[in-house]
């Protein structure tokens, strides 16, 4: 009860608390306004799920559009190609291959961007499997999407 | 009570712990936000895939209904439904994934003032890889075409969705207009869509003529799906 009557009473050494404080602030401050500005290291272990999110998104983002499906079944690789780069990050390199239900492979010119020994070397490529439906009528198309960090 | 109220010198202490609190509440999200960065979040990759599943078993169901207000073929929705079943776990193979429908429904109610055509099927899908068991999601497609009035040479319609939006950017090709007592088709001038009040959107056929008393107004949507009314004064 004492030191409680003593601790409440004193007032010198306020200006060390206050100094505490604000220097408290700063800092929080500081790693606050530095995390904005953070560069997150990419991991090695997640890396393919990270690619494969990626792939996956992007395939339904298109297809919500209704993009994907319109290039499919026209057969317009070239732009099906510019919407992937379009969409994906400039480092992430893609090959994607349009398949029938039989596996039989429908694109004749490559739908690819980067570099060919990227997909080689690498030891993170994810491979991502979309199905479209048909376009007037049902024509199931399998598209296998390989990616990769340039 | 009244002593620690009157009581002033504690107040320094007390305001120099609330903003210790404050400043340790602020680093909190910081410090969780660094820990979580690298946990995997199984479900975020799969969201896509259950998203692009649902988005073509709509898609089934409308291009279904298309065929069916085309041909009449009342087993066009069934049928696709069994193939797109079996297709999906080919085309997702690994996955362990089985997408089935416990209910079907086609149908089309035509020549009327108010025509509709309507597919509806409640899908179920299960992914083992996940472990999702049992998530169900209704699909429902449905044109409605309603002849408003007759105006001499114009014919006022509304072609509405599912949702009771108005179906955008239909032309004269979308449209057929029948003379239901001669059954002779009517030549379209041009279709001018037009603000209502009720309706939000509603089109005027112009016809090289003056409509006849009784008429038959077909619809084609975006989608290809079919309709059919009917207005007699």
């Amino acid at each position: 009860m004492a030191l409680e009557r003593v601790f409440l009473k004193a007032t010198c050494g306020q200006m060390r608390v206050i100094e505490v404080i604000l220097a408290s602030l700063v800092i929080v401050f500081a790693l606050s306004f530095a995390n904005l500005f953070a560069v997150t290291p990419t991991s090695p272990k997640y890396e393919v799920t990270e690619l494969e999110k990626l792939g996956y998104n992007v395939l339904y983002d298109l297809d919500k559009q209704g993009l994907l499906p319109r290039f499919v079944y026209s057969e317009d690789w070239s732009n099906l190609k510019a919407a992937l780069r379009i969409s994906l990050p400039i480092d992430v390199y893609f090959n994607l291959t349009v398949y029938d239900l039989n596996r039989t492979q429908i694109n004749d010119t490559p739908i690819f961007y980067g570099d060919a020994s990227a997909f080689e070397n690498s030891k993170n490529v994810a491979s991502v499997t979309y199905g479209l439906v048909g376009h007037d009528s049902y024509n199931p198309r399998i598209l296998v999407l390989q990616l990769v960090r340039g | 009570m009244r002593r620690l109220i009157v009581q002033k010198s504690g107040q320094f202490v007390i305001i120099a712990v609330l903003m210790i609190a404050l400043m340790i509440i602020s680093i909190a999200p910081l410090l969780h936000r660094t820990v979580t960065y690298y946990k995997h979040e199984p479900w975020e990759e799969y969201l896509a895939l259950i998203g692009s599943i649902e988005l073509n078993s709509e898609r089934l169901v409308t291009l279904s209904l298309a065929n069916y207000t085309q041909t009449l073929n009342q087993d066009i929705l069934t049928e696709n439904l069994e193939k797109w079943q079996i297709d999906t776990m080919k085309i997702y193979s690994g996955h362990g994934i089985s997408l089935t429908y416990e209910a079907a429904y086609l149908n089309h109610s035509w020549k009327k003032q108010q025509s509709l055509s309507v597919a509806n099927v409640t899908f179920i899908l299960d992914i083992e890889s996940i472990g999702l068991e049992g998530y169900k999601f209704t699909v429902v497609e449905l044109l409605n075409l309603t002849i408003i009035a007759i105006d001499e040479s114009n014919i006022l319609v509304s072609v509405k969705d599912e949702n009771k939006a108005p179906v955008t950017d239909l032309e004269v090709g979308n449209f057929k207009v029948i003379d239901a007592d001669t059954n002779s088709t009517i030549g379209l001038e041009q279709v001018i869509s037009d603000y209502d009040e009720k309706e939000q959107l509603i089109y005027r056929l112009v016809c090289n003529c003056t409509v006849p008393t009784s008429v038959i107004v077909e619809v084609w949507s975006p989608e290809n799906i079919h309709a059919i009314a009917k207005y007699s004064l």
